[in-house]
């Protein structure tokens, strides 16, 4: 009788531990996200960028500038992380939630050590302005830095990161008129499915 | 048999006290005004709204006339629980305004816990908002 029981049982356990799971869409940053122990998922990245997003629209630092929107250069965001990061999953939230607000428009001929993100865009300004002969370049209101630090620690076998996003936005007279900083913790023993 | 479910009943009271129920106390006499707004509730997840209860709504405009949302969250449960939640934003047309500042956010709260959580329209032509709670995993 037992073994009339057991044997089906075995059976349904195997193919259920066989099947695993099709690949399938899910919402990026959705709850069915995978969580990762010692690395920034997508989500952290979304969070992170919202926070800081929202934090700048509520402060109204924005909105203190004479001729709004107010002009954002991007600075340096350093990755204190044990992982490589493309800095741009961060800062390109940042800047789209910005530019949908109306508050804040991204320039992207002046960039770090001169570098501009785009050098054509670069180019056509300073020949409109060789053509026009008068400088027509609206310098920048605010700069974006920050960094990006990890933290672990470990009790026996369960594990703990934090992600801390520090960003600060920093006027044309150098100082820092908005800062902000959002801490993502972790904990667990694996990586899991969904949060 | 009973040693069995007394270890088993054993088990279950200490997964239970894992978490306890928090206490507060706050100032009687408040100064800040809170500006409250009817709202309209669906509920699908009788569990979820007895742990993740909405008290209330309360709307502020920001300096820069951006919409905020706040809402008070009580636990009525002695349990701590997660949840996740998303606000949604939509314009004077009721159209549904995708944006990048309201992502699904992963929370949790303590038994017993009031606790407010808050967002920011991602620009001034957003009126209306949806709340979204969600089970957690």
């Amino acid at each position: 009788m037992k073994k009339i029981i057991i044997l089906p049982l075995i059976a349904v356990a195997g193919i259920f531990a066989g099947c695993g799971t099709n690949a399938h869409y899910v919402q990026t940053g959705g709850r069915e996200s995978i969580v990762s122990l010692g690395q920034i998922n997508d989500q952290d990245f979304i969070s992170a960028a919202s926070a800081a997003t929202s934090d700048l629209l509520a402060s109204g630092v924005l909105d203190r500038v004479k001729n709004p929107p107010a002009v954002l250069a991007m600075s340096r965001i350093v990755n204190n992380t044990g992982q490589q990061i493309d800095i741009d999953l961060l800062t390109k939230k940042i800047r789209v939630g910005l530019l949908q607000s109306g508050k804040a428009v991204t320039t992207t001929t002046f960039g770090l050590g001169g570098q501009a993100e785009d050098p054509l865009a670069k180019g056509i300004q300073q020949q409109q302005e060789f053509m026009n002969d008068q400088k027509t370049t609206r310098l920048p209101d605010f700069t974006l830095s920050g960094k990006i630090i990890e933290t672990k620690a470990n009790a026996g076998d369960t594990s703990q990161s934090t992600y801390s996003f520090q960003l600060s936005l920093t006027d044309n007279q150098g100082l820092a008129v908005w800062e902000g900083e959002k801490q993502i913790t972790k904990q667990g023993t694996r990586s899991s499915v969904g949060f | 048999m009973k040693t069995k479910l007394a270890g088993l009943f054993a088990v279950v009271l200490m997964v239970a006290g894992c978490h306890n129920p928090m206490n507060s106390v706050e100032n009687a006499q408040k100064s800040g005004q809170r500006n409250m707004v009817s709202d309209q509730r669906v509920v699908m997840d009788m569990g979820l709204n007895r742990s993740v209860s909405v008290v209330g709504l309360n709307t502020a405009m920001t300096p820069g006339g951006v919409l905020k949302v706040q809402a008070e969250l009580l636990n009525t449960t002695k349990s701590f629980h997660r949840f996740s939640y998303q606000f949604e934003w939509f314009d004077l047309n009721g159209m549904l305004v995708n944006n990048v500042v309201s992502p699904v956010v992963a929370d949790q709260i303590e038994g017993g816990e009031s606790k407010f959580i808050s967002a920011i329209a991602p620009n001034p032509a957003c009126k209306d908002f949806r709340l979204k709670l969600l089970e957690g995993h």
